[in-house]
């Protein structure tokens, strides 16, 4: 058969998101890939230079809609540089909660969406079925379902509820059951061994090349996560090691990418039970919102010429923060705000890992990077 | 000795249409004297001059009554078993609309079925059964609520028990999927017929004709009970067979014409796909016509009716390849290739709206219940009950167990075999992943045709090694315990070290092989070489000894 271009996108059951890939196809086999991003560009980072750095925690959250709290964190994190603030050590452990949280729940929709791309609709509704208890926590945090706006510059806005922990534990406890079953349906089932083992190299060196993070690289048997690499918050005071991956010689393959996320939907299971043991205070004490155990005090002005920069472990890779402060009087605005994300990083290669298979494997090795648009096109 | 119940439709409609075809008859004037006679004056003709005849409408009625009868009747016929057929679809939708909501929302498909009467997390569907009169109910509740107690999804924190409990519906659980088939005819129906722009626009009609017609066609050989079928020719497998194979011709007609390029590949896939699983197909159905010894399918069930032994007990081998074949042929995951909505959008039928959708939908469906219908009458014993022949043998209660079985009409047990088959094909649906192209054609040339040759021979053997000498019980049990050990085998992997590797349980610490094959055991070096690339500026997992903390300090 003669080759042919296929669009795939900005509307297509495999881009989860708004974009298209184009496709050059030689039968079933693909030739060659050519991503295109920019269809949901909203200007956040313009945005933001018009809004006061409490504001833009909002307009974070809604970077990416299936990870919503630890984009805000990664701001806060970065404007806390830039106006040197001190956090409570409460709030931080109460943050490392709630990130981490997210980050299972935002795996879990990895999961959900990755099952219909190779044909299960089951997992799809066991997947979101458990994200429901972890949502249910976030928003007993903070108050919303998807976009929390839970951090504050010098800490976060509340407290954990009366009765947090003790539910926390239950469903985190009850989560980490429940990943068997996944197992059970993924990794003893052949079909799923040979739809993703073998489909989708993508080796370490070139990922490093291209600076595609996360659990995508981690899945190459490179040990870099930021929480390890760069300690922030409380990670280093915790007991814990990244998962990584084994791969084989070709590289990581769709296998490696699913079980690295499911390994790292158990280490922040533990982090969060860990974390609740160790939080300062107890885990069973309520402060007011304002009070200082979970609120730094912090200035609202940055001085001109000042900087802000962090980069954080989002559930999809190393996110980066670069901002900078004041300018012509004013000083409770940034001056500019810089977002480095990474999965804007990672299409342009998953697009390449495609080259040389059959179309039936672009969803699969395509949802095994785990694609969010929103902050791709931020 | 051919199997007969009471329920004799086709009987009865020929008496009745014989009936009323006689009392036409009788009713009819034997003669209408239309002759005149005219009487000329005398001279001008020589004789009376006879005008007009003596009309015979009895007789001449009679000439075209049996033809007239065969085709009232077979019309009659016809509709009956298409109404029966259409009815029978809309439980179909209904299995795996419900079915499948359980296994998605439940833990286990066990806990998922039980949920439909007994509720979850202390909601029961409706308390029923306090409302029986007398109180005739309280056994069925305490049982439920036993039952519930021992494996419902009850979670002390009710937030936890939220989530268990998110797929109850309310009392009338059980109608809105039933009627749900009336509501989407309808929404089709009333959609516009958009035809692409480019598109083929003849072929483009024509496809959807050939693809429904073609699919109701093949319950015209059907049977659903022993009297109970639209048509009976004497070769009604070859030609139902040749029939089913059609579709794939409308199929592709449809990929091709719709000039867009998922339907393409979607129509391309699907040729690929429907021609090397409809060889093992026809040759594992000729394995049930050779060990039965006919190409009837009434035969064919007869041939199990007097043997007392279905043939899923002779041929286990036959039954697992039938099954997989015409899941295949129907086109349901793990075979869904052809329309993969991950990425072919809708496969071959991506351009087609409204009521041709719907219907080639509704066809889908049909190919699908057609399938469990085949298998429940071509292994299963067809309107046999269960052991029907070893419970009625049996000394003392044999007789009223005849009389029992002799009650329930043969369309009663085929079609509940049809819908446990189709429960199977809904939890396969459910439970498995979608196979791709190249592996779903390399595992029907490699494994299955080799596997019907054989089954094939083995029918040969069977037929004439066994059933000439008369059977005994030997033959199937043999074959019903062989059939079970290569499950078993295949089921449980001796090989315990090939399938942990083949799962390459995660290890973060230790280095463990990936994938088999891939690499060998010191090909370890070579990804050391390999990551000494970036090593220097990034930790890798494996430079040495060294734990990764203590490289990152």
């Amino acid at each position: 058969m003669a080759e042919m271009w296929i669009s795939m996108g900005p509307q297509h059951p495999m881009t989860h998101g708004l974009w298209t890939l184009k496709v050059k196809v030689d039968g079933e086999t693909v030739v060659d890939t050519e991503p295109d991003l920019g269809y949901i560009h909203r200007g956040v980072e313009k945005i933001c230079e018009s809004r006061d750095f409490t504001q833009i925690t909002t307009y974070c959250d809604r970077l990416c809609y299936a990870s919503a709290n630890t984009w805000s964190h990664s701001y806060i994190y970065a404007v806390e540089d830039l106006l040197e603030v001190e956090v409570p050590e409460r709030a931080e452990y109460i943050r490392l909660i709630a990130v981490e949280l997210q980050r299972i729940a935002s795996h879990l929709m990895w999961l959900g969406a990755y099952a219909p791309d190779i044909g299960n609709l089951t997992i799809m509704v066991w997947g979101l079925r458990e994200r429901e208890m972890m949502m249910d926590l976030l928003q007993e945090l903070g108050g919303s379902r998807m976009h929390y706006n839970f951090p504050r510059v010098g800490g976060v806005k509340r407290d954990l509820p009366h009765g947090f922990a003790q539910r926390a534990r239950a469903k985190v406890s009850l989560f980490l059951n429940r990943i068997q079953e996944y197992e059970a349906l993924y990794d003893e089932s052949t079909i799923f061994l040979i739809r993703t083992q073998g489909v989708g190299y993508s080796k370490p060196e070139e990922m490093v090349n291209h600076g595609v993070s996360g659990p995508n690289l981690r899945a190459g048997g490179v040990n870099y996560d930021v929480r390890q690499a760069h300690p922030y918050s409380v990670y280093h005071e915790l007991d814990w090691e990244p998962p990584v991956e084994r791969p084989s010689i070709k590289g990581a393959d769709c296998y490696d990418r699913y079980r690295v996320r499911i390994e790292e939907m158990r280490t922040s299971a533990n982090l969060i039970l860990e974390a609740l043991d160790r939080i300062p205070g107890g885990a069973d004490t309520y402060h007011e919102p304002g009070d200082p155990m979970i609120l730094g005090k912090s200035p609202s002005r940055a001085p001109e010429g000042t900087s802000g920069f962090h980069h954080f472990e989002d559930s999809r890779g190393e996110s980066m923060f670069y901002i900078a402060g004041g300018g012509e009087g004013r000083g409770k605005q940034p001056y500019r705000v810089s977002i480095r994300s990474p999965i804007f990083i990672t299409i342009p290669y998953a697009a390449k890992c495609m080259i040389g298979h059959k179309v039936a494997d672009i969803p699969a090795i395509m949802g095994s990077f785990d694609p969010c648009i929103g902050e791709t096109d931020r | 000795m051919a199997s007969s119940d009471w329920l004799n439709i086709r009987g009865l409609v020929e008496n009745i249409i014989g009936w009323s075809m006689d009392k036409t008859h009788d009713l009819m004037p034997k003669e209408i004297d239309l002759q005149f006679t005219i009487t000329p004056p005398e001279g001008i003709w020589p004789s009376d001059i006879v005008i007009g005849s003596i009309l015979r409408p009895q007789e001449g009625f009679a000439n075209i009554q049996p033809a007239l009868e065969g085709f009232f009747s077979a019309s009659i016929i016809c509709t009956i078993v298409f109404v029966t057929m259409m009815l029978a679809l809309l439980p179909i939708t209904y299995i795996e609309r419900k079915l499948g909501a359980r296994l998605m929302d439940r833990i286990g498909c066990t806990t998922a079925l039980r949920s439909l009467w007994v509720g979850e997390s202390g909601v029961t569907a409706g308390d029923w059964w306090d409302r029986l009169p007398f109180g005739l109910g309280g056994p069925i509740g305490w049982l439920n609520r036993f039952l519930n107690s021992i494996w419902g999804n009850n979670h002390k924190l009710d937030t936890v028990s939220r989530v268990n409990n998110r797929s109850w519906h309310g009392y009338w659980f059980l109608l809105p999927g039933i009627v749900n088939s009336f509501a989407d005819f309808t929404k089709f129906a009333g959609k516009e017929h958009i035809v692409p722009k480019n598109a083929d626009r003849a072929v483009f009609e024509i496809a959807p004709v050939i693809i429904i017609s073609t699919t109701v066609l093949v319950f015209a050989f059907i049977p659903f009970g022993p009297h109970y079928y639209a048509s009976n020719p004497e070769l009604s497998v070859i030609f139902m067979m040749a029939i089913f194979g059609v579709a794939p011709l409308g199929v592709f007609f449809a990929g091709w014409s719709s000039n867009n390029k998922y339907t393409l590949i979607g129509g391309m896939r699907s040729a690929a796909q429907l021609t090397a699983y409809e060889i093992p197909l026809l040759i594992t159905v000729l394995g049930v016509c050779v060990i039965s010894g006919s190409f009837n399918i009434i035969e064919i069930v007869d041939f199990q009716y007097e043997s007392g032994i279905w043939n899923i007990f002779l041929m286990p081998l036959g039954a697992a390849l039938f099954l997989i074949t015409m899941i295949a042929e129907v086109e349901r995951i793990p075979f869904d290739m052809p329309e993969a909505e991950a990425e072919l959008v809708e496969g071959w039928w991506t351009e087609y709206g409204g009521i041709r959708w719907g219907l080639m939908f509704a066809a889908e469906y049909m190919r699908s219940f057609a399938a469990c219908v085949l298998f429940a009458l071509f292994f299963l014993g067809g309107w046999e009950a269960p052991f029907q022949t070893l419970f009625e043998s049996l000394p003392i209660v044999g007789g009223l167990v005849e009389f029992g079985f002799s009650l329930i009409p043969g369309i009663v047990w085929v079609i509940i075999k049809s819908y446990v088959l189709f429960s199977f094909f809904v939890w396969i649906r459910f439970s498995l992943h979608r196979v791709r192209t190249d592996q779903i054609l390399e595992f029907g040339w490699q494994w299955l045709l080799p596997l019907s040759i054989f089954n094939l021979a083995l029918a040969f053997i069977l037929r004439i090694e066994l059933w000439d000498n008369g059977w005994n019980l030997i033959a199937p049990i043999s074959m019903t315990a062989l059939g079970v050990l290569g499950f078993i085998i295949l089921a449980v992997d001796e090989d315990k070290e090939a399938l942990e590797e083949m799962r390459r349980p995660y290890n973060s610490r230790t280095i463990v092989k990936a994938s088999p094959g891939t690499h060998k055991e010191n090909d370890n070096d070579a990804i050391r070489k390999a990551y000494s690339v970036y090593a220097g500026t990034i930790n890798s997992p494996t430079s040495g000894g060294i734990t990764d903390k203590e490289l990152i300090q």
